[in-house]
């Protein structure tokens, strides 16, 4: 199973600097485990210390957010592409 | 350090923080060779008058159109709708990844971060940028 994983620029330096490349899972909190091997320390980064998503970082399955699907649990497949980028946020 | 910005992204910029009143407007500028180039409306999705967030998709989109163009990102705008032109302390955590990681560089170097306030009845856009510390100068420029 083939899953296509694209880093924000900003980002990229969690991967090596590459900003798209193949992993494998069937879900998106498989799809991280199997990134933390590829580039240890990754998880750290993406997940807050409730082991949930950061709230300001954003991840999709194709143009799905995945808050809005099953979170870490959102079932991933051949051929789809989970992207990862920063929210751009402030206020005041 | 002088910027040189054509007027016409100066009044965009305006004219949307306007447009989006009571909530914070959001957007982006691209550059080729240093200079602006494009300027693009960004859906706040936190469609709030106290804070904005930029909508992801259209993120990414931007992103793409810039791999594609060879254009690079030049500037992340927003509006404060009833406070003063300069980067609040949550738009400069928020400017780090993970937010308020201050030890390490901001998520873009090189960019700067306009601040529309609508505060007044003229508006004011000022331009700044965000390096680690956080260190937060304010950049002169010259709207041409």
């Amino acid at each position: 199973m083939s899953i296509k994983v694209r880093m924000a620029a900003v980002i990229q330096k969690l991967t090596n600097n590459q900003k798209e490349f193949d992993s494998e899972g069937s879900s998106v909190n498989e799809l991280i485990s199997n990134l933390e091997k590829q580039f240890p320390g990754f998880k750290a980064q993406i997940l807050a210390e409730d082991n949930q998503v950061h709230q300001f970082l954003n991840i999709y399955v194709n143009d799905e957010d995945i808050r809005f699907i099953a979170n870490l649990d959102t079932e991933i497949k051949d051929g789809d592409t989970v992207s990862f980028l920063p929210a751009l946020a402030g206020g005041n | 350090m002088l910027l040189k910005i054509p007027i016409e992204y100066k009044n965009f910029i305006i004219n949307h923080a306007k447009n989006d009143v009571p909530n914070e407007a959001c957007g982006i500028i691209h550059c080729l060779d240093g200079k602006p180039s494009n300027i693009y409306k960004v859906t706040n999705v936190a469609d709030s008058p106290y804070r904005y967030e930029m909508d992801g998709i259209e993120q990414l989109n931007l992103e793409k159109k810039r791999e594609m163009s060879g254009e690079q990102l030049f500037a992340i705008y927003h509006s404060h709708v009833a406070t003063e032109a300069k980067p609040s302390p949550t738009d400069v955590r928020m400017a780090f990844f993970p937010p308020g990681n201050f030890d390490a560089e901001p998520m873009f170097d090189n960019i700067f971060y306009i601040l529309v306030s609508l505060e007044n009845e003229i508006p004011d856009v000022k331009f700044y940028s965000i390096k680690k510390g956080p260190e937060v100068l304010e950049i002169d420029v010259n709207f041409e």
